[in-house]
């Protein structure tokens, strides 16, 4: 039972010109949509998912000198329920991925992610066995900022993407933007063949010559021995 | 020497030119009284001494007699090892011993000691010296959990830097490959499982009431979007 | 051995006693037995995403009430096995992964990390490199205190020394920016050497940081020391004997707040420690108002370090002139053969190791920092590297200390433990 349902026409009307229904916006839907996005994107208030060294960082653009206050994310919330932006900084290894699928899941529409540094937007320096390669098999990501770490101006810049990414969103479009299939839930945001394509081998920095040879005669699929 | 992809799938080459066990051979003990103590009391323990480094001693002990041996060592008056500054494990790979090593240091002489158990690798268990430092708790702790090495009698011995629940075996053993054993689909399927039994260990579990009971999370295993309705 | 004993003249809280046990609380008469209200302890899970936990630590407590009767901490939220990424690269690709195991003090692990190595192969560096090297760990030193001071300070309730270390700490980032490229992971040092010598105007800068640190430490001291709040807070809680602290791998501030005179510096020196002149803060209680005196006193006598070290600076060459351990410079490599030779095989293969293992121990901003190399004949990667982090073995006697102490005060102990994920999880 959703809102289209219940509306008449479907949520379309000839009178509103499609509310909810063919995403044309109306003068009236506009001026409602740039207050909305107004508000929004200047109060984020970020959930600061920090692991490691990017926290400090992240720590930094919050203080004196980086200020965040100045776009009004200086109310770091703690708590997921109150917030609207996850910036999720650091390392994350698959111990804490069902943590970090917990928070996301508890944080309530709408909300973003920022995914800070080289780490948290691909496994970094880390192709081990322990790390996600990348937290967007996990979750789904806005914005990547990458770095190692990512100066506080980087981060600022990032989240000025998130701003921007807010200022084009509309009413219109709102199932679009904020429908979440509940069947996703606490299950990986990546199917298989999504993450294995996301985290295929790419070898660590002393081998690459050899990779790149070997590549020419490669395949997608991923070698035998590492699927159980 | 392995190249390419084989040596990160197939776990980091195992050291061959490196002799690192104990072949007998007593270095000169002169300078460290503790390990001249040692080799005249328990002489036929010692299967090993080497210096270091420079002017680092180490001796290798039965590892049968470790508990025996490092008490000694902390206890007595003329050597009062009373930190231990560190508890690892070496695995050389290639079906070669592992070695447990002990680094010992004494804050009232100031010495430092360095003493190592060659453990084969079908009969790998140790006896935990957690009575004689508490420090040994967690060092030991995370040996069992990145070797596989038992330590009996200790009084808490699980998991501490992977899951509690990980199957995939002993990551810092020279066989275990670097991107681990599962594929990354499988290992992030088994990561996100928020069954109560994945979060919390037995032993917290008889603490309190089931965490669950309280707040059931909604749309875990026992049923996909059960509680909310389908469109 | 020179130690100073630090003990504040303001009245211990008085519902204390002097070792930490409760004394007479005036709540409950005590002719009265406590009625049985059936209650039952409760499970309480704090993290691992949590703003005290100073990180992906989870706390799972046992509550009677307010009262923690058992925390078992779980770790390995942040495991990146550095240990096992270790064993593929070489000598000097190792420096980069240090950087990120410490994230709050990167030129100490630098520094440690390449003098195990430099112990190992019995390299000895120029008198110019140890003393830059000193100054970079004591540089870091601070470097970590503040922080550990500002989010201890949030943790008790302050906001503002959080903003004002960060803005010390902003002048130590451009320091390390301006020397090393970056301001969090530096990779500084190199076997036999550093990445590069000290840049014109460095010295400079140092001295200007020297010379005015320690007017905001001396401000953020106002704010804190004689603070009523924070003094209730933290005299009395989480103090543990100097016995059971060795015998439980305390190290650092934690072991000298107890009442040990244990510093790495003083017992096992290196780097001509011994012939600087500083104290070691030692403390008599073991409580975190002790461990909060001994970091603010180890700032002090670390600018007082960083002050002996400037004035001693030596010129002359910063890398060992051996070019089978340090890279020959440029010119050198176009001109000449063998220093090409040189060049090419120090990046493609590596520094080669003599047989042996090697545990170097210094004195990190959290503890006693020890890593362990153990090598091949002739190998350029390690067959093991084991980092000793201070944090673990600290973090291990968390239990001990929380218990039957409230929940607020399991955070202050966990805060004054200075923690930091990253080595403990590695």
């Amino acid at each position: 039972m959703g809102l289209r349902d219940v509306l008449p026409g479907g949520g379309t009307s000839s009178v509103t010109g499609g509310m909810f229904g063919d995403g044309s916006p109306t003068f009236l839907t506009s001026k409602i949509d740039w207050i909305i996005n107004w508000s929004r994107r200047n109060s984020l208030w970020p959930m600061p998912f920090g692991t490691a060294c990017c926290a400090i960082e992240m720590m930094a653009s919050a203080a004196s000198n980086y200020d965040l206050a100045r776009f009004g994310m200086e109310r770091m919330s703690f708590s997921p329920r109150q917030a609207d932006v996850l910036i999720c900084a650091g390392r994350v290894p698959y111990k804490l991925a069902p943590v970090l699928r917990r928070i996301w899941d508890q944080m309530p529409q709408p909300k973003w992610c920022v995914s800070m540094g080289a780490c948290a937007s691909s496994g970094g320096v880390f192709d081990v066995y322990s790390m996600v390669q990348g937290i967007d098999t996990i979750i789904p990501v806005d914005v990547y900022v990458p770095g190692c770490p990512p100066r506080p101006e980087g981060l600022i810049y990032g989240l000025m993407m998130i701003q921007e990414k807010i200022r084009e969103e509309s009413l219109s479009r709102h199932f679009e933007h904020r429908a979440e299939d509940p069947s996703s839930v606490a299950r990986p945001h990546a199917n298989d063949a999504q993450v294995v394509g996301l985290t295929g081998p790419f070898g660590n920095s002393t081998q690459q010559e050899e990779l790149s040879n070997k590549e020419s005669g490669a395949t997608e699929e991923p070698p035998e021995e590492l699927i159980p | 020497m392995k190249a390419g992809l084989d040596a990160v799938e197939e776990g980091p080459h195992p050291s061959e030119r490196s002799t690192g066990s104990s072949d007998g051979k007593i270095d000169d003990p002169d300078g460290h009284p503790s390990v001249v103590a040692l080799l005249l009391r328990f002489g036929d323990s010692v299967s090993g001494h080497r210096v270091s480094a420079g002017t680092q001693h180490v001796v290798w002990i039965d590892s049968a007699r470790n508990l025996e041996i490092l008490h000694w060592l902390r206890d007595d008056q003329d050597h009062q090892y009373d930190m231990i500054s560190d508890i690892t494990a070496v695995d050389y790979g290639a079906g070669r011993p592992i070695d447990v090593v002990y680094q010992l240091f004494s804050t009232v002489h100031k010495r430092a000691l360095r003493i190592r158990c060659e453990l084969p690798l079908d009969g790998l268990e140790i006896d935990s010296i957690v009575e004689l430092w508490s420090a040994a708790n967690w060092l030991e702790r995370e040996i069992y959990d990145l070797f596989g090495v038992t330590f009996r009698k200790h009084p808490d011995l699980r998991r501490i830097l992977m899951p509690h629940d990980y199957e995939e075996g002993h990551p810092l053993r020279k066989d275990f490959p670097l991107r681990g054993r599962f594929s990354r689909a499988e290992q992030t399927r088994r990561a996100l499982d928020q069954s109560v039994e994945h979060s919390y260990i037995a032993e917290e579990m008889d603490l309190g009431r089931d965490p669950q009971q309280a707040a059931p999370i909604i749309g875990t295993k026992d049923g996909v979007g059960s509680e909310i309705s389908d469109e | 051995m020179s130690k100073r004993t630090v003990e504040f003249n303001v009245g211990r809280n008085p519902e204390m006693g002097v070792d930490g046990s409760v004394v007479d609380s005036p709540i409950l008469p005590f002719d009265m037995p406590e009625p049985d209200l059936g209650t039952e302890n409760m499970l309480i899970n704090i993290g691992p995403q949590h703003p005290a936990t100073h990180g992906v630590l989870r706390l799972v407590c046992e509550l009677d009430g307010e009262t923690v009767k058992r925390v078992i901490p779980h770790i390995g939220y942040l495991h990146s096995s550095f240990e096992k990424l270790g064993e593929y690269r070489t000598w000097n690709q190792i420096v980069t992964l240090t950087d990120r195991i410490d994230y709050l003090a990167p030129l100490i692990y630098n520094c440690a990390y390449v003098m195990a190595v430099e112990k190992l192969m019995e390299i000895e560096v120029t008198e110019r490199c140890k003393v830059v090297r000193v100054i970079c760990m004591e540089m870091d030193r601070i470097f970590s205190h503040l922080l550990w001071l500002g989010t201890t300070a949030i943790d008790v309730g302050a906001f503002t020394p959080f903003l004002y270390a960060f803005q010390e700490r902003e002048r130590i980032y451009k320091l390390h920016e301006a020397f090393t490229g970056a301001r969090i992971t530096t990779s500084a040092t190199r076997v036999g050497g550093m990445m590069a010598d000290l840049p014109e105007g460095w010295t400079d800068g140092l001295q200007d940081f020297i010379d005015t640190f320690l007017n905001t430490l001396d401000e953020i001291d106002r704010l804190l020391t004689r603070n009523q709040i924070h003094i209730g807070r933290s005299q009395g809680v989480g103090a543990i004997s100097a016995e059971e602290a060795i015998n439980s791998g305390f190290t650092g501030a934690n072991l000298r707040a107890c009442g040990v005179e244990y510093d790495v510096r003083k017992d096992q020196p290196y780097y001509d420690y011994e012939t600087y002149d500083f104290e070691i803060p030692v403390g008599k209680h073991g409580d975190c108002y002790d461990r909060y005196l001994c970091r603010m006193e180890e700032m002090r006598q670390s600018v007082s370090l960083l002050r002996q070290a400037l004035e001693r600076l030596p010129g002359g060459p910063i890398d060992v002139e051996d070019p089978n351990i340090s890279l020959p410079s440029k010119t050198d490599c176009m001109s000449d053969m063998e220093s090409m030779i040189h060049h090419f095989k120090l990046i493609t293969e590596g520094i080669p190791a003599p047989e042996g293992d090697c545990y170097m121990a210094i004195e990190g901003s959290k503890g006693e920092l020890g890593m362990y190399i153990v090598a091949e004949e002739g190998g350029t990667k390690p067959v093991r590297w084991r980092i000793r982090p201070p944090s673990f073995v600290n973090l291990s006697v968390l239990p001990k200390l929380a218990e039957e102490h409230l929940v607020s005060d399991l955070i202050m102990i966990n805060a004054s433990l200075d923690i930091v994920l990253g080595e403990i999880d590695r």
